[in-house]
């Protein structure tokens, strides 16, 4: 038996990520609103307890499928503090649905009156297994059949993911200050604008009147594009009727039921390869499980990274009594990573080749065959050792996955305003939902007018600063670095032009570097004597970016995995994780090194833990909390090296995404690896494993 | 090291209220409103005149000691501590995440020990001293003077991304090292096992806290 190589972090480099060193416009920059969130003095939407403020909340269904037979409505009016009891609804078609909602002067209130209205449901069976309404898998044509048949091997199997909710930290919701005239309203959200725009009936007051700020949002991924949502929605029409303030947030239990997920997905491949790996084409059926939605239950294989042959290709969603998905972290694309390098590694398994060397062989992109090369050298690819060949009880794996993301266009406006007193402010419409878009922001100003960061104030999340695109599809930086760019140059431009005038020089003549004017590349004067002159108004700088031209691109990716099955207990020990991400130009080091490393963390959880489980009989999710829903906590954790792939001559381009992609595909095929038996569905217990041993 | 929580104290707690007359109040409580459970009602002596020094049923006026300071607040019985922070004192650095003790966003350290301020009754933190994110820099940290060791590491280390799990991060990580000046990465690591992060910090957060002990972060690449 080959001994399984030891694994020891301290035989690793000393220094702190120095291949990351000199790759960004910023290397040393720390996150600008850091300070404000380890104090606790960053004040999200959830931490607007407004003097007397209204609380809202929803009437729930608890089950799968029922249908509202009585509800103590006097009792939940008569709880003191209690000021709107509304039951509309008759019929709840998942855990969680809304039939109405109450308004109280406290949350304490609140909480009472929703239980004084004791609701009584008439239980009705629910469908709650994305299996039982599959329909059947679809044939091969003629054609497929045909090709099939020619081939050396088909590889015929299922893999399937489970339901993953976004589970942010900040729940859904909107705390609605109205004071009759004017409102602001304080939202958590990925879409500042999308959020204004959707609030115009709600709130009864014309957009002039009525501001969203998103200062800060305690996480999103996907599932806070929907602007206002239905929570801003609801708070906005009981602040107007009340014209007092009015907030509503989910609690943690809501926020599993409803406001999305990553949709659960199976995935039937029929593949057919060659002896040496060549992969010819088969069928692919894939289905996602929508539950009450129709749509968005997508699975996107084959993902591009990959030559698969000719595909036939089908896709079903299928609807039970469920939360529905929305968009989260590269929709469908890890449910589809997952499917794709398990399979390539079965295929590389049976065809006997390397299955480093075989994604070389298939890879579609010249930049993630050298990151193959370079994570097979990093995560030490050479002390692999053939799959199923381990006896041990505790047996060692490798694996890896590939990613792609499109830079995806959206148009930005941008102000950089230049104030006598020699400070800057920047103004933008996006928000940060933790991705380091104010840094970013800040850094790209800073850069674009030749001055320290130190002086910049970056405002953002705020209806009434220049509109920028919501935080979806990686967009954000992408498209708004080359409008902040843009009024950067502006602002210097004028202010380069004032300073031309009173040194009666030409502007041409003149720069900025570290916050001194020069003429000929020799000190002029200081920044703080040139912005003395402005006046009597503030220079303002304004940039535009249609989300056209210079844009495309894909951000491009390879994961390495390093980890260890224990046989006797089933438990998964991920060790070490490589991530090479490419992502164009870097704008902020330790920002853009987070999000590879949350996507990286996020996947992990994807494919070892996260499960939404539905109880068959009655329907009602039975771990919609944060104990039984489990998500990767800090004992899980590898060790993870984010390494930003050098691409100083490109644009910005989208990160946010794909880091999170090929972990949980990575993982699932260094456990192959390590047992030597493929475990198609996700997440990979330790029960699965034990299973499969067996 | 350990983090668990220290048993409850026998007796009296620091408010005065043993565990039998708070029930009692619960139970005074549950005969009066609507949302008596059949349980709770019966711990009331039916007939029974509450005893002056009885807390309940409806809101009482205490004096929470929070960050060195002393701070009146109204509360009910069942407010929990996490409630009278945020919306009682306005110290909304303490996150209301799961509400249930799962996920560590509501940390705080009371008289030297960590807790989740969730799973305590307000009425019960009266007379000890809660320590909140609010009270760890010297100053308001501006510019990032005044910065606890910890916090200086976690901006250093970005060792935050939305920032929600944050404070709960930052208060356990100074529980970690008020225990043990010095711990192994498994230590820490074993230290933050009751905190969630969702964007996926982790890995930045045992590093902020071996730099804020004084020792190397973790050579990762």
């Amino acid at each position: 038996m080959p001994a399984t190589p030891p694994f020891s972090p301290t035989n690793l480099p000393t220094d702190n990520r120095p291949r990351n060193a000199g790759s960004s416009m910023n290397d040393d920059t720390s996150r600008l609103d850091g300070v404000a969130k380890v104090t606790g003095r960053a004040k999200y939407s959830k931490d607007r307890y407004l003097p007397n403020a209204v609380y809202v909340g929803y009437v729930r269904c608890p089950w799968g499928s029922a249908e509202l037979a009585s509800c103590n409505k006097e009792a939940a009016q008569a709880v003191p503090g209690v000021l709107e009891v509304e039951v509309t609804g008759k019929e709840g078609k998942y855990h969680g649905a809304r039939v109405g909602h109450v308004v109280a002067e406290s949350p304490t209130a609140l909480k009472r009156a929703l239980r004084a209205l004791a609701c009584e449901w008439r239980r009705r069976p629910a469908q709650t297994r994305i299996n039982d309404a599959m329909g059947e898998p679809a044939a091969p044509t003629e054609e497929t059949g045909k090709m099939l048949a020619q081939c050396d091997h088909v590889l015929d199997a299922v893999y399937s993911t489970e339901v993953q909710t976004h589970s942010s930290l900040e729940t859904h919701g909107a705390c609605v200050d109205h004071r009759g005239d004017e409102a602001v309203v304080y939202s958590s959200t990925q879409g500042t604008f999308a959020a204004r725009d959707g609030l115009d009936e709600a709130i009864g007051l014309p957009r002039s009147k009525y501001k969203v700020i998103c200062e800060y949002v305690g996480g999103g991924f996907g599932s806070k594009l929907a602007g206002a949502d239905k929570e801003g929605v609801l708070a906005a029409r009981i602040a107007a009727k009340y014209k007092r303030p009015a907030y509503l947030f989910e609690n943690r239990a809501e926020e599993h039921l409803d406001t999305g997920n990553r949709p659960a997905s199976r995935t039937l491949v029929k593949i057919g390869f060659d002896k040496d790996g060549t992969i010819k084409g088969g069928l692919i059926h894939t289905w996602g499980g929508v539950g009450v939605s129709r749509g968005g239950g997508g699975v996107a294989i084959p993902t591009g990274s990959y030559r698969l042959g000719e595909i036939q290709r089908k896709h079903d969603d299928v609807s039970f009594n469920a939360g529905g998905p929305r968009a989260f972290r590269a929709p469908g694309k890890p449910q589809a990573a997952f499917a794709e390098e398990l399979m390539l590694d079965e295929i590389a398994t049976a065809a006997g080749v390397d299955p480093v060397a075989l994604r070389i062989k298939l890879n579609t992109s010249d930049d993630r065959k050298k990151m193959l090369q370079q994570g097979a050298d990093l995560i030490g690819w050479r002390n692999r050792v053939k799959t199923g060949s381990q006896t041990g009880v505790m047996r060692r794996g490798f694996g890896v996955g590939c990613t792609s993301w499109p830079k995806i266009p959206s148009p930005s406006e941008a102000e950089v305003v230049i104030n006598r007193d020699g400070s800057v402010l920047v103004r933008t419409g996006s928000q940060d939902i933790g991705t380091g878009q104010r840094t970013a922001m800040g850094i790209v100003a800073a850069d674009a007018l030749g001055v320290p960061l130190s002086i910049v104030e970056v405002s953002i999340g705020d209806s009434t600063n220049p509109p920028a695109p919501g935080s979806g599809g990686s967009v954000t930086l992408p498209n708004t670095a080359p409008s902040m760019a843009a009024a950067g140059a502006d602002a210097k431009a004028k202010l380069l032009d004032l300073v031309a005038r009173l040194n009666e020089c030409k502007a041409e003549e003149l720069t900025i570097h570290e916050g001194q004017i020069l003429r000929h590349n020799e000190p002029l004067i200081t920044w703080a004597q040139a912005c003395a002159k402005i006046g009597p108004d503030a220079i303002v700088g304004k940039g535009a970016w249609a989300g056209r031209g210079q844009g495309a691109g894909h951000s491009d990716g390879v994961q390495f995995v390093d980890l260890r099955v224990d046989t006797e207990t089933g438990i998964v020990c991920v060790d070490r994780v490589v991530a090479i991400q490419s992502c164009g130009k870097v704008v902020c080091r330790k920002t853009a090194e987070s999000q590879i490393i949350g996507g990286v963390i996020q996947g992990l959880s994807f494919a070892l833990f996260e499960n939404r489980l539905l109880d068959r009989q009655t329907g009602a999710m039975v771990n919609p909390n944060l104990e039984w829903y489990k998500i990767a906590g800090p004992v899980e954790m590898p060790l993870i090296e984010p390494i930003l792939w050098k691409d100083p001559s490109a644009n910005v381009r989208s990160l946010g995404e794909p880091p999170t992609v090929p972990t949980s595909g990575a993982i699932a095929c260094a456990i192959y690896n390590a047992i030597g038996k493929p475990i198609r569905d996700l997440p990979i217990t330790p029960e699965k494993i034990l299973t499969a041993l067996a | 090291m350990t983090t668990l929580p220290p048993p409850p104290p026998a007796g009296r707690h620091p408010s005065g209220v043993s565990r039998r007359s708070f029930l009692q109040t619960l139970g005074v409580s549950a005969a009066t409103s609507a949302l008596a459970g059949a349980a709770e009602a019966r711990l009331a002596e039916p007939g029974a005149e509450p005893a002056k020094d009885l807390i309940g049923p409806g809101p009482s006026r205490v004096v929470l000691k929070v960050n060195g300071k002393e701070m009146p607040v109204t509360i009910e019985p069942a407010t929990t501590l996490l409630e009278a922070l945020r919306q009682g004192l306005g110290l909304t650095g303490s996150k209301e995440v799961c509400d249930r003790g799962s996920c560590g966003g509501c940390s705080v350290i009371i008289d030297g020990r960590l807790h989740v301020s969730c799973m305590m009754l307000a009425h019960d933190a009266v007379g000890a001293d809660v320590q909140t994110v609010e009270g760890l820099a010297n100053g308001d940290g501006a510019g990032g003077g005044g910065l606890h060791p910890i916090q200086a590491a976690f901006v250093k280390h970005d060792a935050l991304q939305c920032g929600y799990c944050t404070p709960g991060l930052v208060m356990a990580c100074k529980s970690v090292l008020d225990a043990n000046p010095k711990p192994t990465l498994a230590q820490i690591k074993k230290g933050l096992a009751g905190n969630i992060c969702r964007c996926g910090t982790y890995t930045n957060v045992f590093n902020a806290c071996l730099e804020a002990s004084g020792q190397a972060p973790i050579k990762d690449a």
